[in-house]
């Protein structure tokens, strides 16, 4: 089972670029605010860290930091991928974010796949509706690869 | 919230099953009946039955009489159940299209136009 949530735009500048941004200015473009930031409350700065074997953190200003995951790949201008836990998550558990670069004549298609969501555990308290900052609403209801793709291919959303 | 978690988890526990998921893409199109199902899946009715059971309190399927007859009952698609499900995956999509279209806008705005 692969793709869980899919997205995907078309970027009007080159893949090399697109993933120097991406990567690099992270806190510029990633929105702000409880529903996108893990340390909400207070200034941070939200950072990829090293290359292959870093990790994407986000920092205050006190100098706390909260790891969202390593780094696996770090390919640039066409693979990133990287583990995504949010603060409810437990040790061991972890999804997983890929991102692809792809040149199309118009620039550059940036694909962004989420997956792993059956890692967490059924009893998993993130499941049930905990409030709280970044991808909590997300993960409150916690959801299996196995369904996405059923729902997809049943159409049973009506997108 | 926590209602619409619980149904999801019970939702998913009732489609951890391949015959399970199979029925509810059969469904889908149309409601059957128990011997229509378990003749689809060459499968007995009792062990058609055990999975409509599991569906049916899950809160997935329901029961249905046919009008002129109420021996003879068909099964359907409670659709409310795969809203939510619905309503979930748009919250994570529009999680990252959203971080997406604020990454678009920052490249564009600082980096050379790859166009024309």
């Amino acid at each position: 089972m692969t793709a869980a949530i899919s997205v995907t735009t078309i970027v009007d500048v080159d893949r090399q670029d697109a993933f120097e941004v991406f990567t690099r200015e992270t806190d510029s473009w990633w929105r702000r605010g409880p529903r996108f930031r893990f340390l909400p409350d207070v200034p941070a700065t939200l950072r990829f860290e090293g290359e292959a074997g870093g990790r994407l953190i986000e920092v205050d200003e006190a100098g706390s930091e909260f790891e969202v995951g390593r780094i696996l790949v770090w390919k640039p201008g066409e693979l990133l991928r990287f583990e995504f836990r949010a603060l409810r998550f437990e040790p061991g558990q972890t999804t997983e974010v890929e991102v692809r670069f792809e040149p199309v004549p118009g620039g550059t298609r940036v694909s962004i796949d989420h997956r792993g969501w059956e890692s967490l555990a059924e009893d998993h308290p993130a499941r049930h509706g905990l409030t709280g900052p970044a991808f909590d609403d997300m993960i409150s209801v916690w959801w299996g690869d196995l369904l996405v793709s059923l729902l997809r291919r049943a159409g049973l959303r009506s997108a | 919230m926590a209602a619409a978690a619980r149904h999801i988890d019970d939702t998913f526990a009732a489609l951890a099953d391949p015959t399970r998921r199979r029925v509810v893409e059969l469904l889908r199109k149309r409601p059957y009946r128990a011997g229509e199902l378990s003749g689809a899946f060459g499968m007995s009715a009792p062990a058609m039955s055990r999975h409509l059971r599991v569906l049916r309190n899950r809160g997935l399927i329901e029961e249905q009489r046919v009008d002129d007859d109420a021996r003879i009952r068909v099964y359907r698609l409670r659709r409310e159940r795969f809203d939510e499900l619905q309503r979930w995956l748009e919250t994570v999509e529009s999680f990252w299209a959203d971080q997406l279209s604020a990454f678009k806008r920052h490249a564009e705005r600082t980096r050379p136009r790859k166009r024309r």
